[in-house]
């Protein structure tokens, strides 16, 4: 086997040996979905929304994408510094070859978190296409890459402090959440807030899902905008992190 | 060609100078040991050896390979077991070998025989499914060299291979990198333990905060601090401080065991040395139940050329 991929299936293991973990996640996504989702859609029913339920089960993922994309690119600076990065940097593999790796194993854990609860929103609103789904979990897995690509380039902070590192990103995670268009649809946001929406990455990998899945376009960004913002993301973080990589390994003192 | 060779290397962290324009080589086929005390930049030099680190200046190359032009290439050849075996959390040994086997294209049908021997010889098969965070210390340290052994690279590094590790696993460690050696490897190992530097060691660098001191074998290094001779004298109760000042006085460096009875010196000439030495004891009333002449140890040719000795550092 090639060996990026090699590397990648020796990280992706890790999930798998905690299937309960897994399962878990999915269970507290469909009572999360199933409790709230129908409670808040009987609150929001009076609005244009007129599918607030489904709009709702679309943000749910995208926060199971965010968690999912933060833990990879926390774990990713957690490694340097427990040594395990060291180890990965010292196999017969390019810079290049290690971050692809990195990279797949970011999109499986985002797949094998997001899918089943993407399908069972899916199936249970009556939208499921496989197009759709496929085009969805696109969306989520590109996002999910972006998410990881913010975590670690902010990782310059842990060569100064690992704790440090992470209050920031708790924060940066709270705000990121909170002011996006994940639970509600922007044109519906206060204008004082909206402006702020406009930042978070959130909003952005949520409207092009949503509107992936044949949402109501009017209460969506523009989703061409939307598709080059969360490309772009993904691809500038990441390309970040390349560099950013050597930078961690250097701070982190040898034993 | 030499298998590891470096100019004028350097490496910066910030202020520190961890290594200082060091020109080092390595033969094929031998075993260097790396001697030096904690922060002497040992780790630092090996780490960039494996491309982990970037010099700050200077060149090195890995069987004539530059470690920062051609990375990969270099990390095609060696293999390195860290001073600290961290991170692998719940991978199990037996997978953070196969996993480390695949990666160096071992071949899949010899691996899993292999994998099992090198186990079993270094005591790590009764441990083969445990959770790598639930080993010991000593267990993680014989598996980071149970990588290398599997790998078998062009260049082997040790990192303080057997620190943590109880005497018999330490002769089981040593025997088996001697036998990697005998199959055709280059060898390094980094220690601050004479002994394992004395029982391993086909030439010895000794490395004192970052730069090369001397190089040779352990006879060649033991030769050229000759006229030295090592006299180590047990007194039957703590000595007086002023009889410590007084033997100082006779010329050569002495160390005083932390219990204050146990003196060792090394001094030009054991003959001329012991009499006065006995007599001004005497003189004191301090009473010697043990003399030994003694050859230098390492610890004496370190303490040669860097007037200090390995404990006393940094
Ligand atoms: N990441 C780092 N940042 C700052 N100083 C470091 C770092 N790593 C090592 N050092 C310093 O560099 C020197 C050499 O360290 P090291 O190479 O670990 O020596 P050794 O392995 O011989 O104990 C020491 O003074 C150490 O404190
Ligand atoms: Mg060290």
């Amino acid at each position: 086997m090639n060996r990026v991929l090699t590397l990648a299936s020796f990280n992706i293991s890790m999930i798998l040996a905690e299937r309960m973990g897994l399962v878990l996640s999915w269970a507290l996504f469909a009572l999360q979905f199933g409790i709230f989702g129908s409670l808040m859609s009987h609150l929001v029913q009076s609005t244009k929304v007129q599918d607030y339920f489904f709009f709702y089960g679309v943000g749910l993922m995208v926060i199971t994408v965010f968690d999912t994309g933060s833990f990879v690119g926390r774990r990713f600076v957690e490694r340097a510094h427990e040594g395990e990065l060291p180890y990965y940097l010292s196999l017969p593999i390019s810079r290049r070859g290690f971050l692809e790796s990195q990279a797949v194993y970011g999109v499986v854990a985002t797949i094998l978190r997001a899918g089943p609860p993407l399908i069972g929103v899916l199936a249970f609103t009556g939208r499921f296409t496989l197009p759709g789904a496929f085009f969805a979990l696109l969306s989520l897995t590109t996002l999910g890459l972006g998410i990881s690509g913010i975590m670690i380039s902010f990782s310059f902070i842990a060569f100064k402090s690992i704790d440090i590192y992470n209050a920031i990103i708790a924060g940066l995670s709270a705000l990121l959440v909170r002011f996006s268009t994940v639970f509600y649809p922007l044109i519906f946001i206060p204008s004082f807030y909206s402006p702020v929406a406009v930042f978070s990455p959130l909003t952005y990998g949520a409207d092009l899902t949503r509107w992936v899945l044949g949402f109501d376009p009017h209460l969506l960004l523009n989703p061409i905008l939307a598709a080059v913002v969360v490309t772009a993301i993904a691809l500038g973080t990441l390309s970040l992190s390349a560099g950013i990589v050597d930078k961690i390994i250097e701070g982190v003192k040898a034993a | 060609m030499f298998a590891v060779e470096t100019l004028s290397l350097s490496k910066k962290y910030g202020k520190t100078d961890a290594l200082r324009e060091l020109n080092f080589t390595v033969d094929e086929g031998e075993i260097m040991v790396i001697l030096g005390p904690n922060g002497s930049g040992k780790t630092t030099l090996l780490m960039t050896l494996c491309t982990i680190l970037k010099p700050t200046s200077g060149t090195a190359k890995v069987m004539g390979i530059d470690v920062v032009k051609d990375g990969t290439k270099v990390r095609e050849v060696m293999g390195i077991a860290f001073q600290e075996a961290r991170g692998f959390w719940r991978h199990k040994p037996s997978s953070i070998l196969k996993f480390h086997a695949s990666m160096f294209d071992i071949d899949p049908v010899k691996r899993q025989d292999l994998i099992e021997q090198t186990m079993k010889e270094l005591e790590l098969w009764e441990s083969r499914d445990k959770l790598f965070m639930h080993l010991s210390g000593g267990q993680a340290k014989r598996l980071e060299t149970a990588k290398v052994l599997v790998q078998r690279p062009k260049l082997a590094i040790f990192d303080e291979p057997t620190s943590q590790v109880d005497l018999r696993g330490k002769r089981k460690i040593w025997d088996k990198i001697r036998e990697l050696r005998d199959q055709g490897s280059t060898i390094i190992v980094a220690t601050n333990e004479v002994r394992e530097a004395e029982y391993l060691a086909d030439r010895v660098t000794i490395l004192h905060k970052g730069t090369l001191v001397v190089r040779d074998s352990i006879p060649k290094l033991k030769d050229a601090i000759a006229g030295g001779d090592v006299v180590e004298v047990g007194f039957e109760d703590p000595v007086a401080d002023k009889l410590v000042e007084d033997l100082k006085n006779l010329g050569g460096i002495l160390t005083m065991s932390p219990e204050g009875n146990q003196l060792r010196a090394n001094v030009s000439k054991a003959e001329d040395w012991v009499p006065r030495m006995t007599s001004a004891s005497y003189n004191m009333g301090a009473k010697i139940s043990t003399i030994k002449i003694t050859e230098p140890s390492l610890d004496d040719v370190f303490l040669h050329f860097t007037g200090k000795s390995l404990e006393e550092n940094p």
